[in-house]
């Protein structure tokens, strides 16, 4: 094809002219590639999230009817007598049922108590009543209903919000695990361990505060470290350090024989977030929900995708405006090109070359330039998507920062307050989002598709403007060569 | 081989013509000088013939075929052969690939053929030195040469020139003149050159001057 050979020779004799196509191109490919390198960061950053972050379903009593129930009891008979809240615990048959629903990663039974301490001293808070009162283990304590040390029992640990958050971490030995189930294995926090000497391997007697009261040795096979945060968490037991992490099968028993097989809720991890409703919806089938309620909780989910979805639309902005004003620039440049180069035209047309030659002759010439220009800025995109990037996700996870933290405040520290009844509620976990928001760094990096993805967006922009450009060869009389 | 039949041309009114029924013939192996005053519309002519323009009035045929029929581009490409007064040529490129370049165009015969391409540059006094370097650094009289070149390595049977030594002195004029006789004789092929030169007019075989919107052939 002549016409190739043409734009070659046109391209290199004119090297100044070519070089500074080569920029003009460059500069404007570098946003393009830019605005596709944040938005496919973002797109990797929301399946990340969708990997990471998760969601959950619990399953709990149904507080609601419950507290309906109670109120159309209590003025229902005549007795003085308060009315008595009862929420009925989860039966774990339900559980197994739902955990078996597809998109169900993983299942976490939650069961609470108190017990008090008897071998060892808790950790008082240096407020309040005293801090000596460590000679008497317990003693007086004990009458009442709610112990001094706080039973969490679970599946596993590293399957609460807590752990998989990384609030609270195992230092020593290591967490509970399904493996604990129907042991006496217990994890215990790092301060309760060093005021009272204790370490992996040692045991711990605790006096139950339900039924017979009876005293039950634990034995520990963990130290875990509270987070800071967690500090204000629950009114009820003086400090976090005093709460310990057993398999709910243990904290069952604390309970008494009729909570066998039962929980205060069950947390089901869902594996991919976007599922949690259907998942919900399925979980209801299978449930009483006269008695039982499931809850979801995507909130850092969402909140991940709200955010990534923002800098997407935005990088999506970005390209195209470029796009379509780097089509305006090129068909500009393209134009003056061709008004310059009339003669050169006139004497393609005299010799008969057909104008749709002369038009891929420029097409190649372009093309050429856009070649290099693509590699330059696959090289340069890079540097520019950083800087953008890095400066889009500050912007955009401090917005949602700020507007998770008002709202995610009073569930605190998202510890499983399992005697609280309803864990887990959408307040209790929104504080870590924005945690984890911050953790979503836009990966960029210039991959091949991006490479393949800009070079087409190369190809349709010289198209695009040697079309735009093309009136002026088309309506170009070889005549007017003539007569100057 | 090339004829007129009631040729007319006006550019934006009908009434006043820059010339009409305007009768002519040209034949292989004669070269034609074309004269006349500033603005008759010699060049107008000239882009008729050349297949540049469409006649408003009339017909022209090559060969008893019409022009209309055969198309411009494909006459353009395959008939005829034009040197312009100036800008003739590529300039980002050499005299040589200016004379492949055309005859790849126009599917010459020898198109390709880079050693008839600088020998035919060679005959018209362009060496390979100066054959291979950029035509902008060739002077005025060598870049006609090479247009002439260039009309001569393709094979269209008809050359049309528009002043082509508009910008040459005297020598290079007379050279330039003494080529397109050689190309009308040796090579048998029609020349026509539209001139306000006399001198030059005198060197053709014919000699028509465009005046009162016809052409009266010179003695
Ligand atoms: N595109 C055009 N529109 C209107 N009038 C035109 C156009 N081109 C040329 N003319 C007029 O037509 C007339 C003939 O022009 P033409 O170029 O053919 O003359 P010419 O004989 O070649 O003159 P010269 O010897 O100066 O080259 C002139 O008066 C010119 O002004
Ligand atoms: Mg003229």
């Amino acid at each position: 094809m002549n016409f190739f050979k043409r734009a070659w020779l046109n391209v290199w004799a004119k090297k100044g002219r070519s070089v500074l196509l080569i920029l003009v191109s460059s500069a404007i490919l570098m946003f393009v590639l830019a605005g596709l390198l944040i938005r496919s960061a973002a797109v990797k950053a929301t399946d990340q999230a969708k990997a990471d972050v998760g969601a959950t379903v619990t399953l709990s009593a149904n507080r609601q009817a419950a507290f309906k129930k109670m109120q159309s009891s209590s003025s229902s008979t005549s007795k003085s007598s308060r009315p008595k809240m009862t929420l009925t615990p989860v039966k774990l048959s339900d559980a197994t049922k739902i955990s078996q629903l597809s998109n169900v990663k993983s299942t976490n039974v939650t069961s609470s108590t108190t017990v008090n301490a008897k071998s060892y001293d808790v950790v008082s808070t240096s407020t309040g009543m005293g801090s000596s009162n460590g000679g008497g283990p317990g003693g007086m304590k004990s009458s009442a209903s709610t112990g001094d040390t706080q039973i969490d029992g679970v599946t596993a640990t590293s399957l609460t919000t807590a752990f998989s958050n990384s609030q609270s971490k195992i230092t020593k030995g290591r967490g509970i695990t399904a493996a604990d189930k129907n042991t006496n294995n217990v994890v215990i926090e790092k301060d309760l361990a060093s005021q009272n000497d204790l370490t992996v391997g040692d045991t711990i007697t605790v006096k139950e505060t339900a039924g017979d009261k009876a005293k039950v040795k634990l034995k520990i096979v963990g130290i875990y470290k509270a987070s800071s945060t967690s500090t204000s968490a629950s009114p009820m037991s003086a400090d976090p350090a005093n709460t310990m992490y057993t398999s709910y099968t243990l904290a069952n028993t604390f309970k008494g024989s009729k909570y066998a097989n039962t929980a205060d809720s069950v947390t089901f991890n869902i594996s991919n977030p976007a599922k949690v409703s259907s998942v919900k919806k399925a979980g209801k089938q299978l449930i009483n929900t006269s008695k039982y309620a499931l809850s979801t909780d995507d909130a850092s989910y969402q909140t991940v995708k709200a955010s990534m979805a923002n800098v997407k639309s935005f990088a999506n902005k970005i390209v195209w405006l470029v796009a379509i004003a780097g089509t305006i620039i090129l068909a500009l440049i393209v134009i003056l090109m061709i008004r310059e180069r009339r003669f050169e035209i006139g004497v393609l047309l005299s010799l008969g070359e057909a104008r749709w030659k002369i038009m891929a002759q420029f097409f190649t010439e372009m093309l050429m330039v856009i070649v290099v220009a693509v590699a330059i800025a696959g090289a340069g995109g890079k540097f520019v998507g950083d800087q953008l990037g890095s400066q889009l996700v500050s912007q955009s996870t401090t917005t949602q920062t700020t507007a998770t933290s008002s709202t995610g405040q009073p569930g605190g520290s998202g510890q499983p307050g399992g005697t609280r009844g309803g864990a887990g509620g959408p307040g209790s976990t929104n504080a870590t989002t924005s945690a984890k928001a911050a953790d979503t760094d836009l990966d960029i990096s210039v991959s091949a598709v991006d490479l393949a993805e800009l070079g087409g967006f190369g190809l349709a922009i010289t198209f695009l403007s040697i079309m735009i450009a093309s009136g002026g060869i088309l309506r170009l009389e070889p005549k007017k060569v003539l007569i100057s | 081989m090339l004829k007129t039949e009631g040729l007319g041309y006006w550019y934006q009114d009908k009434s006043e013509p820059l010339f009409q029924d305007i009768n002519l013939t040209f034949e292989v192996g004669q070269s034609y000088a074309i004269l006349g005053h500033s603005g008759t519309g010699k060049t107008t002519f000239l882009s008729l013939i050349a297949g540049l323009d469409k006649p408003k009035a009339g017909d022209i045929l090559l060969d008893d075929r019409l022009l209309k029929k055969i198309g411009l581009t494909t006459y353009r490409r395959h008939d005829v052969s034009i040197v312009f007064q100036a800008y003739n040529l590529f300039t980002y490129m050499s005299p040589l690939n200016n004379l492949l370049t055309a005859m790849a165009i126009t599917e010459a015969e020898h198109a390709g053929d880079k050693h008839f391409a600088l020998r035919t540059l060679n005959d018209l006094g362009i060496n390979e030195d100066l054959a291979t370097r950029n035509v902008q650094h060739l002077s005025g009289g060598q870049q006609q040469r090479v247009a002439i070149a260039r009309t001569m390595a393709c094979d269209a049977q008809l050359v049309v020139a528009d002043e082509p030594t508009g910008n040459l002195d005297e020598d290079n004029t007379k050279e330039v003149i003494a080529q397109f006789q050689k190309i009308a004789h040796d090579r048998q092929k029609c020349v026509i050159i539209v001139t306000h030169e006399p001198d030059v007019a005198a060197q053709c075989d014919h000699q028509y001057r465009l005046e009162n919107k016809q052409f009266t052939q010179l003695a």
